[in-house]
């Protein structure tokens, strides 16, 4: 009796799914800004320049992945920009050049900035999902509280050693020649992710979670585990940004973390990960991350003041979603 | 009775949304100083019929009068300026402000451009005195009152905007008995003052009690009006579902000859002073009622054992054994296998923007793996299974959100049904829905009990109790004040306990 209505609303409800409104609408717009910098200048849609382009987006797409996973709950992690720098100094310190435990290259270093991130995202998550303290006042005050360790560890200063070996061959190192291990680093993250939100019953309990944390409860999934989970791979995510970002500069220093907080928020929004939680695909934080870091550049390119700069990034933003909340309308 | 030009008269109304026509003929007349109920099933239509007259959305073909002149509302303001109120199945109250504040909230009495606290508080007494709850504290914040309580506020709330046409859609399925006595004789007085009542129920004595005319609708189209009296409780049952319902409950099959051992019993289980030491076991193939006036304790009593409530004294028993289910995770696993049916699907059944697929494989996921990873195939045959058993008219990679209600509370269901547990606890589970849904469901819940699934059922619906249950316990104030068994479980006797009156009169004979 229903049969021909479903049909059509089944169709139609897969052409929806198909076709993903704010990754074609990110796209698009990836396009339009290339159009206008080419136009401005025709160097920029030159191979090395978008490759050098690709690997700024590699940090803080990386550290986009992160909040992703954060957001697709509901929650939010504000504690991005000193878990950056502090995965980077602890692990310069420790391991770079002139630290204590130099040697090797450096190789301790990867798993030292990976444990310092792990470490305050199960802060982070522990706060959040056991003593249920909100996250964004929960993971303002350890961003606060790292902020004052790393003041005491450095003495308020750029620690005095340099970028270990393995940092500067990870971000800057070509196993493809001409592309910056970054950009590798980052699609092997996306891998993952996209394989860890799509296939596992881990990515299945984040949507749920997003959705409706109460029904995900009284559904018997692990709740509070997930949650944990999730800001320890974000901590881990940002450390990882940290230790890129000390090779590409050569140094881990104070404030570093700072740019990526707020971009790496709204490349996960323009990707079209509901800000509420429980919607949101991998590909799309990819196509924000490009579209954030490919319009300040293009904007840096054509020497627009920096007033102007500012204005025209924040209504793209507006722009981009008032059309992502027209698609939500035709969905409901 | 109804005078020559009806208040509201809906000629051939067609609705559609998309490809789907959820209104094909609406057809209704209503007269001043009449009580019309519209029935029909999950779907018939009556939403969307509801929704046109209101002005929430409007008809793509045919016309509506009031008072013998055409109309069209834009939006719901419209409707309610000439005097159309409705009060909606889904609570319209903002829970974290106060009773009074709910109650005055779209035009609040003001004194200088600021609100007029102690005359919204008396408008809010006024009300609430009117619906015969003035036990309400107007002061008292929304989110603390139980649903039932909320429910009237909504009327009162209704009411307020002095309605000449007032329509109740599943007003009273959140309602205690009390409370529903309390709103009969409630509309029955409006009705005297010449108010037209619309009236949505699935509760057929209510209706037999109330309604002076009834409207049926089926597949958005209107079937039959006629007095109340004209047709009886089979017929019109009949006429809602379009066939014949042999029986609404199963048989129960014949008690086993020697009684067996409890699988679920708990021995003075206490929780704050919700659960006041309460003791009831459950057999295999049982089907044990929890029964009483809303919020006495029932719906703790099934969380307390689902592992949804922290710091009970007493003790639960699985098996014999002493278990503390710490969380419905911990419940749901393997030497307990306990689900709930919770109260409320919105919220806490469903991920409503998910697919019905996510919802149905929600509580199972680690039955679905292979290595760390989801096997699709095996989620996708088993969603199909799961669908075709319990009948579900749904699209599985569709949100829940677009099916209709009885449909999203079968997938609830299903979705504990795909983790065959051994003891079901439902929470209400067949509040607002059509009596086609309610029988399946009443079917599903014998088959299961007969299959060995230990079965505890809160409902509000003393129909449901007397015709599916073993034995009830019948809660009050957190204890259980009696439990009534085989031919003992009746109507009376579930309102007598429930009360906690003691009956002096010896049972008619």
């Amino acid at each position: 009796m229903s049969g021909a209505p479903s049909r059509a609303l089944a169709t139609r409800a897969a052409l929806a799914s198909r076709i993903d409104l704010p990754l074609f609408a990110s796209s698009l717009c990836i396009l339009a800004i290339l159009a206008i910098g080419a136009a401005f200048n025709p160097s920029v849609v030159s191979p090395h320049y978008l490759i050098q382009q690709l690997q700024s987006a590699a940090f803080l797409g990386i550290v986009a992945f992160g909040a992703m996973l954060v957001i697709l709950l509901g929650h939010i992690d504000l504690s991005v920009p000193w878990t950056v720098a502090a995965a980077a100094m602890v692990s310069t310190g420790l391991a770079g050049q002139g630290g204590a435990g130099g040697g090797g290259g450096g190789l301790l270093a990867l798993p030292i900035a990976l444990a310092v991130g792990a470490a305050i995202g199960f802060v982070n998550g522990l706060g959040v999902a056991y003593l249920r303290i909100p996250s964004m006042i929960f993971t303002l005050g350890v961003n606060a509280v790292l902020q004052g360790l790393m003041v005491l560890y450095t003495g308020g200063s750029a620690p005095p050693s340099t970028a270990p070996p393995i940092a500067r061959a990870l971000s800057g190192g070509h196993l493809i020649p001409g592309v910056a291990n970054a950009i590798p680093i980052w699609a092997l993250l996306g891998v993952l992710v996209t394989v860890l939100l799509r296939a596992t019953p881990f990515g299945r309990a984040v949507y749920a979670i997003g959705n409706r944390e109460r029904a995900a409860y009284m559904s018997g999934m692990p709740v509070r585990r997930v949650v944990l989970g999730c800001f320890t791979l974000a901590g881990c995510a940002s450390a990882l940004a940290g230790l890129l970002v000390t090779g590409y500069a050569g140094k881990a220093y104070q404030g570093m973390g700072d740019i990526y907080l707020l971009p790496a928020i709204a490349a996960v929004v323009l990707g079209g990960t509901s800000i509420m939680g429980g919607r949101g695909r991998t590909s799309g934080t990819v196509a924000g991350t490009i579209l954030i870091v490919l319009l300040q550049s293009m904007l840096a390119v054509m020497q627009m003041p920096d007033a102007g700069r500012q204005i025209i990034y924040g209504m793209v933003i507006f722009v981009m979603l008032l059309i992502y909340g027209r698609g939500h309308v035709l969905r409901t | 009775m109804s005078d020559p030009v009806p208040l509201l008269e809906l000629r051939h109304v067609v609705k559609r949304y998309g490809a789907v026509t959820a209104l094909a003929d609406g057809n209704l007349a209503c007269g001043r100083g009449s009580i019309h109920a519209v029935l029909g099933e999950n779907g018939a239509g009556k939403s969307t019929l509801i929704k046109v007259i209101s002005g929430v959305v409007q008809p793509d073909e045919g016309e509506m009068l009031l008072d013998g002149t055409p109309v069209r509302f834009s939006n719901p303001l419209d409707a309610q300026a000439r005097g159309i109120v409705c009060v909606f199945q889904e609570l319209s109250l903002i829970p974290d402000l106060s009773v009074a504040d709910n109650i005055g909230l779209v035009s609040p009495p003001r004194r200088f451009g600021l609100i007029d606290d102690r005359a919204q508080r008396r408008r809010a007494e006024q009300l609430l005195a009117r619906v015969g709850v003035e036990g309400i504290d107007p002061r008292a914040r929304v989110r603390d009152l139980p649903l039932s309580r909320r429910q009237m506020v909504e009327i009162a709330k209704a009411l307020g905007r002095d309605p000449k046409l007032l329509i109740l859609d599943e007003a009273t399925s959140a309602l205690t008995s009390e409370d529903v006595g309390r709103l009969s004789d409630l509309l029955l007085r409006l009705r005297r003052e010449g108010m037209c009542i619309l009236y949505i129920s699935h509760r057929m004595h209510e209706i037999r009690a109330l309604a002076d005319t009834c409207s049926v609708f089926t597949n958005g189209r209107h079937v039959a009006s006629f007095e109340t009296r004209a047709h009886g409780e089979d017929e019109i049952v009949r006429m809602m579902i379009g066939r014949e319902v042999s029986q609404v409950f199963p048989p129960r099959p014949a008690a086993p000859a020697t009684p067996l051992a409890p699988v679920l019993s708990t021995h003075d289980l206490g929780w704050e002073d919700r659960l006041r030491g309460i003791s009831l076991a459950v057999a295999p193939g049982e089907i044990l009622g929890l029964g009483g006036l809303d919020g006495q304790g029932q719906r703790e009593f099934l969380l307390a054992l689902f592992g949804g409530l922290g710091g009970c004294t007493g003790e639960i028993r699985v098996d014999g054994k002493p278990v503390t289910p710490g969380s419905p995770l911990a419940a749901k696993a393997a030497p307990l296998g306990i689900a709930l049916i919770p109260e409320d699907r919105k919220t806490e059944g469903l991920m409503l923007a998910m697919s019905v697929a996510d919802n149905l494989t929600a509580a199972t996921l680690s039955r679905w793996r292979r290595g760390p990873l989801l096997d699709r195939a095996r989620e996708r045959s088993a969603v199909g299974d799961i669908i075709r058993r319990m009948q579900i008219k749904a699209v599985p990679s569709l949100p829940v959100a677009t099916l209709s209600g009885g449909n999203q509370q079968k997938v609830v269901i299903g979705k504990w049904l795909l983790d065959e547990p051994r003891i079901l606890l439902l929470c209400d589970p067949t509040r607002g829905i059509d009596v086609g849904t309610k029988q399946e469901i009443y079917r599903l819940l014998r088959e299961l009990a007969d299959g060995g699934c230990a079965i505890l059922l809160y409902s509000t619906d003393y129909h449901e109790l007397i015709g599916l249950c073993e034995r009830v316990a019948i809660f009050y104030g957190g204890r259980v004040v009696r439990t009534l068994e085989g031919d003992g479980i009746t109507e009376e006797a579930i309102i007598a306990s429930a009360l906690d009156i003691h009956p002096t009169t010896q049972p008619a004979a």
